[in-house]
């Protein structure tokens, strides 16, 4: 048996009983078992791990694990964890209340895709490549209604951009979802043209991966 | 919750959506090959596009180094040349393949 | 209108399962240098797909 790992989670009543847990250092990961031979990629598994996640969110709010890590036992999961778990136990404590929604745009800037022979370094490459996606921006309008609806209900924000979309990772106090869903709705009726999408709520994702905070 | 104006400008932009992997993959030698070319290729662009995604991700949060970024940005232009070579090879334009290098494009 | 956000919901889902969170180095972590960016585990990007065209309907390009 092999255990996927799924999340970080403060204590395990916070796991227990709706996954099985695993001690990491004073945290605890939540886990999911199968057969050795189960590929990762199998589609229903993916379903039941997401499924579980939903379930694990409404309990408390945890540090989300990428899907992919497979475990044999806590020795090994300790062993990768080593000198991360202080860092996970602060993020833990300090957004306890809160979780995570993600709001993405369609981009509407057409900027030309840097091309890599213009560049010398890969440095030089890199920030032009970033340089390029920052241009990228939504809808004036559109983020003028996001500024004036959504981020007053954030504690935290961050404008993610790459080539194909803009998005908006916000932290969001669990009170406060019913507002967040009322903002959406208005942004729906106020932008019926502008396609994006807002979801959630979801688990410490883009802020558990901070490694400054 | 999900609450959306969606239409298919957005479901482009979503991760994951391309590049196309062929639908089927011809059993007739004379094709096998390129049916196989245009399938690894296709993965390739796939990982690269989420390694270039996630590379942006890190440099917006301010995450890497100097010596990072740098090691970073050889390798995705690494990746881009290894790309070409194979589909110079292998005869294939992005055209065949049906994918474009990462667009940083106008949804019009 | 119920079935398209059926699918959005498991299209933003995957993504979330699959392209987010904290990476934890593993033997089947892509990494350049030190840094660990994605989990390689073609097979996952592969069912990944599968899902997501399994999941999109006809008029979907």
């Amino acid at each position: 048996m092999k255990s996927i790992v799924i999340g970080i989670h403060l204590k395990q009543t916070d796991v227990e009983p709706v996954a099985d847990s695993m001690k990491v250092d004073d945290l605890f990961a939540s886990v999911f078992s199968v057969d050795d031979d189960r590929p990762l990629g199998d589609r229903e598994l993916l379903l039941e791990i997401a499924a579980i996640r939903a379930r694990l969110l409404d309990t408390a709010t945890f540090i989300a694990i990428r899907y992919g890590l497979a475990v044999r036992d806590e020795n090994e999961l300790a062993m990768k964890c080593a000198g991360q778990t202080k860092r996970w136990r602060e993020i833990l404590g300090a957004h306890r209340d809160e979780v995570e929604m993600t709001l993405k745009a369609a981009a509407t800037a057409a900027t030309p895709r840097p091309d890599r022979r213009d560049f010398k370094s890969g440095a030089a490459y890199l920030r032009a490549l970033h340089e390029a996606a920052n241009a990228v921006d939504i809808d004036s309008d559109f983020r003028r209604g996001v500024e004036r609806t959504l981020l007053p209900i954030t504690t935290r924000h961050r404008w993610l951009r790459d080539s194909a979309s803009v998005e908006l990772a916000m932290l969001v106090r669990r009170g406060d979802l019913e507002s967040v869903r009322a903002a959406g709705e208005s942004l729906r009726r106020d932008h019926a043209t502008m396609p994006f999408l807002l979801s959630g709520p979801w688990p410490l994702e883009v802020f558990a991966d901070d490694h400054q905070q | 919750m999900i609450i959306s104006n969606e239409d298919d400008r957005l479901r482009e932009s979503l991760t994951f959506a391309e590049p196309a992997i062929p639908e089927r993959i011809s059993a007739d030698p004379e094709v096998v090959e390129n049916g196989l070319a245009k399938l690894v290729l296709s993965i390739i662009e796939l990982v690269r596009r989420l390694l270039e995604r996630q590379a942006l991700r890190r440099m917006e949060g301010g995450n890497l180094s100097d010596a990072e970024i740098e090691r970073l940005g050889s390798a995705l232009m690494k990746l881009e040349e290894k790309m070409d070579e194979m589909k110079r090879v292998f005869g294939l334009s992005d055209d065949d393949l049906n994918l474009k290098l990462g667009p940083i494009r106008s949804l019009e | 209108m119920v079935e398209k956000e059926e699918e959005l919901t498991l299209l933003e889902t995957l993504d979330h399962l699959l392209d987010r969170g904290v990476v934890i180095a593993g033997e089947a972590t892509i990494s350049i240098g030190d840094v660990d960016l994605l989990y390689l585990g073609l097979n996952v990007v592969l069912a990944n797909m599968d899902a997501m065209k399994r999941s999109s309907g006809p008029g979907r390009k």
